[in-house]
């Protein structure tokens, strides 16, 4: 019998949320206290997530951000800036020690992306992990992925890119050189795509959901059975959207 | 004396440097190193940040005293590495 993980599926939350949901199942895992753990999720408002190490007064237009009334939060996966609007997130957490987990940092990229491109399978797209963290598909991004180890425990969320509006996206970014922003921002729609460009149609998140639980369940043999949060990892979620992730001290602190 | 660099590193990640420093000595005052690169674990780069302060802009003596942090930290960069790190450092000084 394939071992059993749980699936959770918390639907659209704030980005604050969202990022206190996924330390606290990471917390949560490291405890022994919950299964390895596959979460979809999307966002509501649209929100723009910053890598660990970026600085927010940089990277992002947070004026813009007020005007269109696009939350900003800091994650506490590296990487880049992402604007979270119509997507599907997905986060997986799971002890380092587990034998489906590689320990070298960038194969356990590779093969939980792995699930990703499984799950967009199921959608009739084909697809391939582009290193470091990026999954593609005829070239173009579709999947970017983050992610941290604490408590001997990985936690690695990613997008899958539903639709794209890569225009709303540069308004709430800043761009390193003005001058060139429309040259930018033309590569950038030449080099990302989404589910809607690739099949000419909308799909709706439950599907993609569908799809992807799927992906997850043939790349690590496993079953998922569809729980919810515990009563601990519900406060400590709330602990950490309080005391962490809505703190301008979090969110400015590079 | 500040000053500032956007190195993109081959292979890797866009690193930003924010670099304040001694214009007599020549020595790091203080340093703010920031980027969509990976550093694991994350919380060993404050470390890494506070214990450059003094370090001098020198090619050799930065490389030396960054790869020996990221030793003693058990720091393992993805998108970055130390020779990287000292070239973001030193474009700020050039």
């Amino acid at each position: 019998m394939s071992e059993e993980w749980r699936l959770l599926q918390t639907g659209y939350a704030k980005a604050f949320t969202n990022m206190a949901v996924d330390k606290a199942i990471l917390v949560s895992h490291s405890k022994g206290l919950v299964p390895p753990t596959v979460r979809f999720y999307g966002w509501v408002p649209p929100a723009i997530s910053i890598g660990y190490f970026q600085s927010l007064v940089e990277e992002v237009d947070l004026k813009a951000c007020q005007r269109y009334g696009v939350d900003c939060v800091r994650r506490i996966t590296g990487g880049g800036a992402v604007f979270h609007d119509k997507e599907l997130t997905y986060s997986l957490v799971i002890a380092e020690s587990h034998p489906s987990i590689p320990k070298n940092i960038l194969q356990s990229y590779g093969r939980i992306c792995g699930a990703v491109m499984k799950g967009l399978e199921q959608l009739g797209i084909n697809s391939e992990y582009a290193p470091i963290n990026d999954i593609v598909t005829n070239c173009r991004k579709i999947s970017g992925n983050a992610q941290t180890r604490k408590h001997q425990t990985v936690l690695q969320h990613g997008t899958v890119l539903m639709d794209v509006d890569v225009d709303t996206m540069f308004s709430l970014l800043k761009v390193p050189n003005e001058k060139i922003k429309d040259k930018l921002i033309a590569d950038v729609k030449q080099r990302v795509t989404s589910i809607h460009h690739c099949l000419g149609k909308h799909i709706r998140f439950t599907q993609v959901a569908d799809a992807m639980r799927r992906g997850f369940e043939e790349e690590f043999q496993i079953h998922l059975v569809e729980g919810g949060l515990t009563i601990e990892e519900q406060t400590f979620a709330e602990q950490f959207e309080k005391e962490t992730f809505l703190t301008e001290k979090w969110n400015r602190k590079r | 004396m500040q000053s500032h660099s956007v190195y993109k590193v081959p292979q890797g990640k866009l690193l930003k440097i924010n670099l304040e420093y001694d214009e007599t000595t020549h020595r790091i005052l203080h340093i703010r190193i920031t980027g969509d690169f990976f550093a694991y674990p994350e919380e060993a780069m404050e470390h890494l940040e506070e214990q450059l302060k003094d370090t001098p802009l020198d090619r050799k003596k930065l490389l030396l005293q960054i790869s020996s942090l990221i030793s003693q930290y058990h720091i393992e960069f993805i998108g970055l590495n130390a020779e990287a790190l000292t070239q973001g450092i030193l474009l700020c000084v050039l």
